[in-house]
C-alpha cells in the first residue's frame, strides 16, 4: 500500500532525539494548559504557536500536534476528576467520567479515556491515509443546510441526557438557548440583550458558563449534601494497585464504543464547525441507545466515557481532512494551524498535499506520534492526577474554586466573565437541587448559536424555503441518518426480539461474557476490583494470560 | 545588560536628533503620563503595554507579533514589550483598554476593519478619531470569487447573471468590510444581490464549494491555494494595483469602480499621547517597514503595502468611516 508507505516513512523520518523530546515536552505542556479549566487545545496552540516559529516547520508541527493532544486530554482529566469540562468537546466526558471518579474509579476512567483516545487516533491516522481524497469531496459538500442538520443531530442528544425528566430538562435547554441569544445577531448585526455593555457584544461564552455550572455548581452541591464531612473510603491510585487499571469487563464493554466512536468522530470531524463537540455528543447518544444497560448511563458506565472520548479525538483527526485536502480549517484549532502554515511559508490549499507531500504526511505522522506519546506519558502521570480524587473534599473545594476563577480569568482577562462564571455556579447548584440538567443547558448554549446561524444562512440562501434540505444530496443523507438515530432505541429491542423469536432462546452472547457480567458497581475501588475478579472465570484463555501478566507485575 | 544600555544610548541619540528636527515644539507637552517624558521617549525602564484587540492566531494578532518580533530582533525598542491579547466585542474591549490610557505614551495597538466598524454598531465610548495615529502600513485587499466549476469566468459575466437571477454572496460578518464591498459593487454595477454573513472562513469557503452560495468576498491569503488548484475563480480585487499572486485578476478601479475599501492594517497610540511618542513611533515604524522581515510578512500574507503616517492616516480613517456609515445606513444594517 502506497499510502502506508508514505505514512511509515513520515513516521520514520520524524523519530529523531530532538523530535521525541519536543513530543514529550509538547504533551506535558499541553496537559498543563488543558488541565486549566477554560484553556483548551485551540488556546494552547495559539499561545505556543509563536514559540515554534524559531523551530523548523517539521519540529514545530510535531510540537504543536503534541500540545494539541495533551490539551485535549487535559480537558478530559478535569471533566472526570472535578466535573469541569475545559472545552465543549469534553462536556460528554463528564456524564459518566465524573460518576466513575466519585465511585473511586478515577484511575480506570482516565486510563480508559487515554486508551480510547489512542485507539481513535490510530484509526484516524489509518482512515486519513486511505480516505482523505474521498472524504475531501464530502467535506466540500457541507454548506449551511448540512451544518444545520449536523447541529440538530447533536441536539438530539438532549433527549438522551434529559431522560425521563422531560419538563425540567426542556426548561434547562431553553435557558441555554436563551443565553445563546445574547450578543450580536450574526444575521442582522443587531445587538440582543447586551444592555449597552461592550463585554457582551460577543455573547456569553461557553467557558465561564460551563466552568460555573459544572465546576462551582458541583462544589456547592457537594457542600450542601455534606461531602466535606464525609470520610473518604481508602482506595489506592498507585499504577500497580489492582483498582487502578480498567477491568477486562470495562474493556469488553467499551471495545465497540471506542470503534463506533472513532468512525463516527472521524466522519463528523470532517464537517467544518462544531465537529468534535457534536461527534462526542452523538457518540454518547448512540452508545446509550445501543447499550443493554442504558440505565447505568450517567451513573458511571464505562462505554459512556470511552465512546465520546474516542469520538472527540477522531474528530480532531477528521478535521485535518479539509485542512490538508481543501486548505480549509475544520475547527478552531486547525484555524490556528493555518495561521502557522502561512508563517512557515506554506500555502494551504487543495494542492498542499501534492506540492508538499513530506509536510502533509509529516503532519499526519506527528498527530499519530502525539497520540502515542500521550499514552506513554499518561501511564506515568495518571496516578498523579488520579490522586486528586483522594484529597479530602474540605481541602479540594477551595482549590477547585480558585482554579475555576483563575481559569476563567486567564481566557480573556475579563472580570465580567468571572462574574458570569460565579453566577452560573449558583445557578448550577439550584439546577442540581431541583433536578434540572446543567448538561442540557450547556449543550443548548454551544449548539444554539451555530444552529441559529446556519438556519438563518440556509433560509437567506433559499429565500425562505425549507425545500433546500431535500434538494442537496448531503442534506438528504443527513436527514436519513437523523431518522436512523431517532429510531435506534425502538429498532434495537425490536431486532433483538426478532432474533430471540427466531432462535427460540435468550439473547445471550457467546461465552456468557457480554451479558453475564452484571458485576456490582460499588462505591470504592475495592468493589471495582472485586468485580474484576468476579468477571474472570468465564473468559477465554488469551485474556486470562493477560490477567496473570498483570497480577505478576504486582 | 551592557548591550541594552548601548542601545538605549543609541536610541536616545536618534531621539534627540528627531526632537531637534521637530524644532523643539514638544516643549509644552506634559501629559498625565509618567512625568519623565522630559528625559526623552522611550525610557528603557518603562514597559511597553502592547494591546492586541483580538484573539491569538488572527490577522491582527499575526501582524502585531510580527512587528514586536522585528522591534526586538533589531533592538529598536529599549525597554520590555509586554504583549496582551484583549479580545472581546469585536475589538471594543482591547481598544477600549487603550482608550483608557489617554495621555500615556507607553500603550500601543494595531488596527483592522473592526476598528472602524465596531464603533458604528456599538456604543463603545470611543471613536477611531480619538486615538493618536501612528500610521497605516498595509491593506488587506478583498477578492471576489466564484467556484471554479461555475460558468461565470469574468466580472462582466457575473454582472450579467446577477441582473437576471437571484444570486447569493457570502462574506465574514454583517457590519464588516466584506458586506460593504459586496454592497458597493452591486450598487455601482446596478444589480441586486443577497448577502449571507458567516462567522468563520472555513464555513464560508465550503459554502461556496458546496454550491450553497454563488460567490464570496475573501482575502488573498485565505483563497490563493484554492485559486491555484482551480477550485475558485477570482473575478476582482480591491487592491490599488493587480496583486502579484493574482496577475490575471483585474482591480475594481480597472473595472470602473470607485472608492471600494480594503481592510486597513495600521497602528495607534492612546488618545492625546505625547507628541514625542508619536514622532518616535512614526520614525521607528519607517525603519520597521524597510526590514526584510516586514517584506516577508507582507508577501507571505499577500497584503498590499500602503503607507500613510500620522495625520494622513487619521484623515484616511475619518474618510473610510464616514463612507462605511453611509453605506451601512443605506443598507439598513445600522
Amino acid at each position: 500500500m502506497d499510502v502506508f508507505n508514505d505514512l511509515g516513512q513520515g513516521i520514520a523520518a520524524l523519530l529523531t532525539v530532538q523530535n521525541i523530546l519536543l513530543l514529550g515536552a509538547g504533551v506535558m505542556i499541553g496537559m498543563v494548559v488543558g488541565v486549566m479549566p477554560g484553556l483548551g487545545p485551540s488556546a494552547g496552540l495559539a499561545i505556543l504557536l509563536p514559540l515554534t516559529f524559531s523551530l523548523d516547520p517539521t519540529g514545530a508541527i510535531i510540537m504543536l500536534a503534541a500540545v494539541y493532544y495533551g490539551a485535549m486530554y487535559g480537558g478530559t482529566i478535569t471533566s472526570v476528576l472535578i466535573n469541569t469540562p475545559g472545552e465543549s468537546a469534553t462536556v460528554a466526558s463528564t456524564f459518566d467520567g465524573y460518576p466513575l471518579a466519585k465511585q473511586g474509579r478515577a484511575g480506570p476512567a482516565l486510563v480508559m479515556a487515554a486508551v480510547a483516545s489512542f485507539i481513535a487516533g490510530t484509526l484516524g491516522a489509518v482512515l486519513i491515509s486511505i480516505a482523505a481524497p474521498a472524504m475531501a469531496s464530502v467535506a466540500a459538500s457541507f454548506g449551511p443546510p448540512e451544518l444545520f442538520l449536523i447541529v440538530i443531530l447533536g441536539l438530539l442528544t438532549l433527549i438522551v441526557i434529559v431522560g425521563k425528566n422531560r419538563l425540567l430538562g426542556a426548561v434547562s435547554a431553553l435557558i441555554g438557548f436563551g443565553l445563546a441569544t445574547v450578543g450580536i445577531d450574526i444575521g442582522g448585526g443587531q445587538q440582543r440583550y447586551t444592555f449597552g455593555s461592550t463585554e457582551l457584544i460577543n455573547g456569553i461564552d461557553f467557558i465561564p458558563v460551563a466552568i460555573g455550572l459544572f465546576g462551582v455548581g458541583e462544589v456547592l452541591h457537594t457542600l450542601w449534601v455534606g461531602g466535606h464531612l464525609e470520610k473518604l473510603a481508602y482506595f489506592s491510585v498507585k499504577a500497580r494497585a489492582k483498582g487502578f487499571w480498567p477491568t477486562r469487563k470495562d474493556f469488553r464493554e467499551s471495545n465497540g464504543s471506542m470503534l463506533r466512536g472513532s468512525l463516527l468522530g472521524f466522519a463528523v470531524g470532517t464537517a467544518p464547525g462544531a465537529g468534535a463537540t457534536v461527534a462526542s455528543l452523538m457518540s454518547y447518544n448512540l452508545e446509550k441507545s445501543l447499550s443493554k444497560t442504558p440505565e447505568k448511563f450517567g451513573k458511571g458506565a464505562m462505554p459512556g466515557l470511552a465512546g465520546p472520548e474516542a469520538a472527540n479525538n477522531a474528530a480532531s483527526t477528521g478535521a485535518l481532512v479539509p485542512l490538508l485536502t481543501l486548505g480549509i480549517p475544520g475547527s478552531a484549532s486547525t484555524a490556528v494551524l493555518i495561521g502557522g502554515f502561512l508563517m512557515w511559508g506554506l500555502q494551504p490549499g487543495p494542492l498542499l498535499m501534492e506540492q508538499n507531500p513530506e509536510f502533509a504526511w509529516g503532519l499526519i505522522a506527528s498527530m499519530y506520534l502525539g497520540n502515542v506519546m500521550l499514552l506513554i506519558v499518561n501511564i506515568f502521570f495518571i496516578p498523579v492526577f488520579a490522586s486528586i480524587a483522594r484529597v479530602p473534599f474540605s481541602f479540594l473545594a477551595p482549590m477547585i474554586l480558585v482554579v475555576c476563577i483563575l481559569g476563567t480569568f486567564t481566557v480573556n482577562g475579563s472580570i465580567i466573565e468571572v462574574g458570569i462564571m460565579l453566577a452560573c455556579g449558583v445557578l448550577g447548584f439550584f439546577m442540581r437541587r431541583y433536578g434540572m440538567s446543567p448538561a442540557a443547558l450547556v449543550i443548548a448554549l454551544v449548539l444554539g448559536p451555530l444552529g441559529e446561524e446556519t438556519l438563518r444562512q440556509t433560509l437567506l440562501i433559499s429565500d425562505g424555503s425549507f425545500g433546500i434540505f431535500l434538494e442537496r444530496t448531503t442534506s438528504v443523507v443527513l436527514l436519513a441518518i437523523m431518522a436512523f438515530m431517532i429510531s435506534v432505541p425502538w429498532l434495537v429491542p425490536a431486532a433483538k426480539a426478532g432474533v430471540r423469536r427466531l432462535t427460540g432462546r435468550g439473547g445471550n452472547g457467546p461465552g456468557g461474557g457480554t451479558s453475564g457480567t452484571t458485576a456490582t458497581t460499588g462505591t470504592a475501588g475495592a468493589t471495582g476490583a472485586a468485580g474484576a475478579t468476579a468477571g474472570t472465570p468465564g473468559a477465554a484463555a488469551d485474556t486470562s494470560a493477560d490477567t496473570s501478566a498483570r497480577s505478576s507485575s504486582r | 545588560m551592557r548591550n541594552t544600555k548601548v542601545i538605549a544610548a543609541g536610541a536616545a541619540a536618534v531621539l534627540s536628533l528627531t526632537l531637534a528636527a521637530c524644532g523643539g515644539d514638544s516643549g509644552g507637552e506634559g501629559g498625565s503620563g509618567s512625568g519623565s517624558e522630559a528625559a526623552g521617549y522611550p525610557e528603557a525602564s518603562e514597559d511597553l503595554d502592547w494591546t492586541i484587540a483580538f484573539g491569538p492566531g488572527g490577522g491582527n494578532d499575526i501582524m502585531a507579533r510580527t512587528i514586536v518580533d522585528i522591534l526586538e530582533k533589531n533592538d529598536l525598542y529599549p525597554g520590555n514589550i509586554v504583549v496582551q491579547n484583549r479580545e472581546g466585542g469585536s475589538g471594543a474591549t482591547g481598544w477600549g483598554y487603550l482608550y483608557s490610557q489617554a495621555g500615556e505614551g507607553y500603550g500601543i495597538s494595531t488596527t483592522s476593519g473592526s476598528f472602524i466598524t465596531t464603533p458604528l454598531q456599538a456604543d463603545t465610548g470611543w471613536q477611531p478619531s480619538d486615538f493618536t495615529p501612528v500610521g497605516l502600513m498595509a491593506t488587506d485587499d478583498a477578492v471576489f470569487l466564484v467556484p471554479g466549476s461555475s460558468p461565470v469566468k469574468t466580472w462582466d459575466q457575473w454582472v450579467e447573471t446577477a441582473k437576471s437571477e437571484r444570486l447569493v454572496v457570502g462574506g465574514i460578518g454583517t457590519v464588516n468590510v466584506d458586506f460593504i464591498v459586496s454592497a458597493m459593487l452591486a450598487d455601482q454595477a446596478g444589480y441586486e444581490v443577497e448577502y449571507v454573513p458567516f462567522n468563520e472562513e472555513g464555513q464560508l469557503i465550503t459554502s461556496l464549494l458546496s454550491g450553497a452560495v454563488d460567490a464570496i468576498v475573501s482575502n488573498p491569503a485565505e483563497i490563493l491555494g484554492q485559486v491555484e488548484a482551480g477550485e475558485l475563480t477570482p473575478l476582482l480585487t480591491t487592491a490599488d494595483e493587480r496583486i502579484d499572486a493574482l496577475p490575471d485578476t483585474p482591480t475594481d478601479q480597472e473595472l470602473g469602480f470607485e472608492g471600494i475599501p480594503s481592510m486597513p492594517r495600521g497602528m495607534i497610540l492612546p488618545p492625546d499621547a505625547p507628541e514625542e511618542a508619536q514622532t518616535w513611533w512614526i520614525d521607528t515604524m519607517t525603519q520597521v517597514v524597510e526590514t526584510p522581515e516586514w517584506r516577508e510578512y507582507i508577501e507571505g500574507n499577500y497584503l498590499t503595502e500602503d503607507i500613510r503616517w500620522g495625520e494622513e492616516f487619521a484623515a484616511y480613517l475619518q474618510e473610510t468611516q464616514s463612507q462605511f456609515e453611509e453605506i451601512l445606513t443605506e443598507a439598513g444594517a445600522l
